[in-house]
């Protein structure tokens, strides 16, 4: 094993066009060892693109990749784990025979897949359904299975694109929980989603994307402290329509009964209350953290020129 | 070795089929019905009839009806006079007895036959051709008869004048000379073409439909990210040709039974034409043809979209292979002219064409080996821009190429 502070992943102004629109506009990050790291924007922001370049599967147009500490070459892909973000697997084979192939894809040997296989499948309750073919298993654990099929051969660096999509709550779980499990063995992961509420319960670090910009990225304790406990929760009756308008709240997500309000500073927080008992009907107020979504909606709203980006990582 | 894998899965998925199994014994059965039941057909399948014959003249209806029991037992023939003499004939007397199907065919013979030569058969099926042809050609001998016999000439005289003569038909080959009848091999020559030509398009279109599959269900990316695309895409290739190859092998060996049994009375023509050599040759051109038409197939299976987009692709690549598939046909009859010689170079239609010149007289060994050499170096060069197109094409999602986007895939590094 390599030192444990050197990138597994290094990417260096990576940019890729497709026709008239370019899907990644020099994007840089580093991803460290045994660190869960989430490439976070809105569907089409570049994530996806992000990915196959890191897979090789499409060639950026410039820049740099660096995999486990060399550039991309054809070995390294049996050290890869990788879940696409569209899946599909062939409808006509059995659970059993997918492993076998895909494991046999990865230079795994049959025992090794059988055993290591059949652990996962138990793991994750498909156990049973090793003979059907695919056709006849439901969407969720075709999913499930094309996750098992992504860490069978115990890869050193596993990459997921939108892993949670078409799971119901017990398997996102499930899935959530083996994540946390292979960061414990020394697996370093990358998970993409646009889901940031699941992000910000697991990863150690950020990326996030924008347009193909990369807007913000660092690890989440030092971006959240950052961005200060500045997020006013409250549950109230009554028109809060004057709260958009208070000079220090920069921003309002209103839904009827609750809200949530970001402050311009922590120090407004008592104005803010003061003017909340006056005109409502307060049965809650908290202040928080803000969440991924209210940072990324922050980044994305200033110009990327104006505000002050945390370049790297500590 | 990743290539072993997609190999075997490949092989697998086509051989396991129920559809492989049914197929295997299937087509060469729907071939064979194609090309040689309708010579058998028209023989065998003739029922019983009843005809009625209204003879005006008198002096037809009793000699035709003798014949009719010896050459024609399976027609019964009456003699039905008309009610008075002289009258004119009416269909509309007897076409209750027709429709009732009392009688299944009126034979109106007029009085001035001789002189007319006309006669007129009124039925529900006048597509029984064989009846139709027995009845004109005996009402013809009849008369032929009475004139003779008016003009006092012996009958046999004229036989013996007018006798036909056969033509026996001997094929030169290097094993030697053999004695077959020209309709079986021309029929065979085009049943093997046939199938060489079916089986090849239709890996070919496997192979495409398989390919837009992994695409579409976004398996590609795993593949891709597992192993090279050359290796996916020579993979393949060779599975599903192994496939094919398996498949080929099956029908020689049912081919081989059939013609060692040799109380069926034509396997002994099959015997002298399906020798050992020609079966190797089919397979030989199975292969180059296969590898040519797939590669190009799985071309198309990677750059496009939807089904409907690859159907279109495919269209002008099937033509390719119809064109020598119909010259072939023609072939027969002239298989070393000079255009059949000059196409039979071509490298896309050397697999159909060169088979089929070989089947009928094999060519000079020379021309053989040109044109086997022209395909092999065509099949390397289609895999190398094939592989290149492939690999780019797979990931092209979205909207369908044009062809000259697809040659510049083949450009990419």
């Amino acid at each position: 094993m390599s030192d444990s502070l050197s990138p597994v992943l290094e990417l260096r102004n990576l940019v890729k066009d497709f026709d008239t629109k370019r899907a990644v506009d020099d994007v840089s990050f580093d991803h460290h060892r045994g660190q869960i790291l989430g490439l976070l924007g809105p569907n089409g922001a570049g994530k996806t693109t992000t990915i196959r370049m890191i897979m090789n599967i499409i060639a950026p147009d410039s820049g740099e990749i660096r995999v486990l500490g060399q550039a991309f070459a054809e070995p390294l892909k049996d050290r890869i784990g990788y879940l696409p973000e569209e899946r599909g697997l062939y409808r006509k084979l059995t659970v059993t025979e997918i492993l076998d192939f895909f494991g046999r894809l990865k230079g795994m040997k049959r025992r090794e897949i059988s055993g290591k296989g059949y652990q996962l499948l138990k793991q994750f309750d498909l156990y049973r359904y090793r003979d059907r073919k695919l056709e006849e298993l439901s969407r969720g654990m075709s999913q499930k299975l094309q996750f098992i099929i992504a860490i069978l051969h115990e890869p050193d660096l596993l990459i997921l694109d939108e892993p949670f999509s078409g799971l119901d709550p017990v398997n996102i779980e499930k899935v959530k929980n083996t994540i946390l499990d292979l960061k414990r063995k020394g697996v370093s992961i990358i998970f993409s989603t646009h889901l940031m509420a699941y992000a910000e319960k697991i990863v150690d670090s950020v990326v996030m994307i924008h347009h193909g910009k990369k807007v913000l990225d660092g690890p989440l304790s030092r971006i959240r402290s950052e961005h200060g406990r500045r997020l006013a929760r409250i549950v109230y009756e009554g028109n809060a329509e004057f709260v958009a308008d208070l000079e220090y709240v920069e921003q309002v997500s209103d839904y009827g009964r609750e809200m949530e309000i970001e402050l311009s500073g922590e120090k407004h927080r008592r104005h803010l209350l003061r003017e909340l008992v006056t005109h409502l009907d307060i049965h809650h107020f908290e202040m928080s953290d803000p969440s991924l979504h209210n940072i990324f909606l922050r980044q994305v709203e200033t110009p990327p020129e104006e505000k002050n980006p945390s370049e790297g990582t500590a | 070795m990743k290539i072993l894998p997609i190999i075997s899965r490949e092989y697998r998925m086509i051989v396991k089929k129920k559809s492989f199994l049914i197929s295997t014994l299937l087509t060469p059965a729907l071939m064979a019905g194609f090309i040689f039941l309708p010579m058998l057909f028209s023989r065998m399948a003739r029922a019983e009839k009843t005809i009625c014959v209204v003879d005006y003249s008198g002096t037809i209806a009793a000699p035709l009806i003798t014949d009719s029991r010896v050459n024609a037992p399976e027609l019964n023939l009456i003699d039905l006079p008309p009610r008075e003499v002289g009258a004119e004939f009416s269909m509309d007397t007897y076409r209750e007895s027709l429709l009732n199907k009392e009688v299944d065919g009126i034979l109106h013979i007029p009085g001035g036959v001789r002189a007319l030569r006309k006669a007129s058969y009124y039925a529900r099926n006048i597509s029984d051709f064989e009846t139709n042809r027995y009845l004109q050609e005996t009402v013809r001998a009849i008369i032929t008869r009475m004139v003779l016999e008016e003009q006092k000439i012996d009958p046999e005289v004229v036989r013996d004048a007018t006798r036909n003569i056969e033509l026996e038909t001997f094929k030169v080959k290097q094993e030697g000379i053999s004695r077959s009848s020209s309709g079986l091999d021309y029929a065979m020559s085009i049943f093997m073409l046939t199938i060489l030509f079916t089986i090849i398009m239709g890996y070919g279109q496997l192979i495409m439909r398989g390919v837009l599959e992994e695409k579409n269900s976004r398996v590609v990316e795993i593949l891709i990210s597992s192993t090279r695309a050359v290796t996916v895409f020579t993979g393949k290739i060779i599975g599903i040709g192994l496939a094919g190859l398996t498949q080929v092998a099956l029908w020689i060996l049912i081919g081989a039974g059939f013609i060692l049994q040799s109380s069926i009375p034509v396997s002994r023509g099959v015997r002298s034409f399906l020798t050992p050599t020609l079966a190797l040759w089919f397979v030989v051109f199975f292969l180059v043809g296969y590898f040519m038409y797939a590669i190009l197939f799985s071309i198309v299976g990677a750059s496009v979209n939807t089904d409907q987009e690859a159907q279109q692709f495919a269209a002008p690549i099937s033509y390719l292979l119809i064109i020598p598939f119909i010259l072939g046909i023609m072939v027969t009859q002239s298989p070393d002219s000079l255009p059949v010689v000059i196409a039979s170079f071509i490298p896309l239609f050397t697999p159909t064409l060169m088979f089929m010149r070989i089947s009928v007289s094999m060519p000079p060994a020379g021309q053989v080996w040109i044109a086997l050499f022209l395909s092999m170096a065509t099949i390397w060069l289609l895999a190398w821009l094939g592989a290149k197109i492939f690999r780019t094409g797979l990931l092209m999602y979205g909207k369908k190429p044009s062809l000259r986007e697809i040659t510049r895939w083949a450009r990419y590094r």
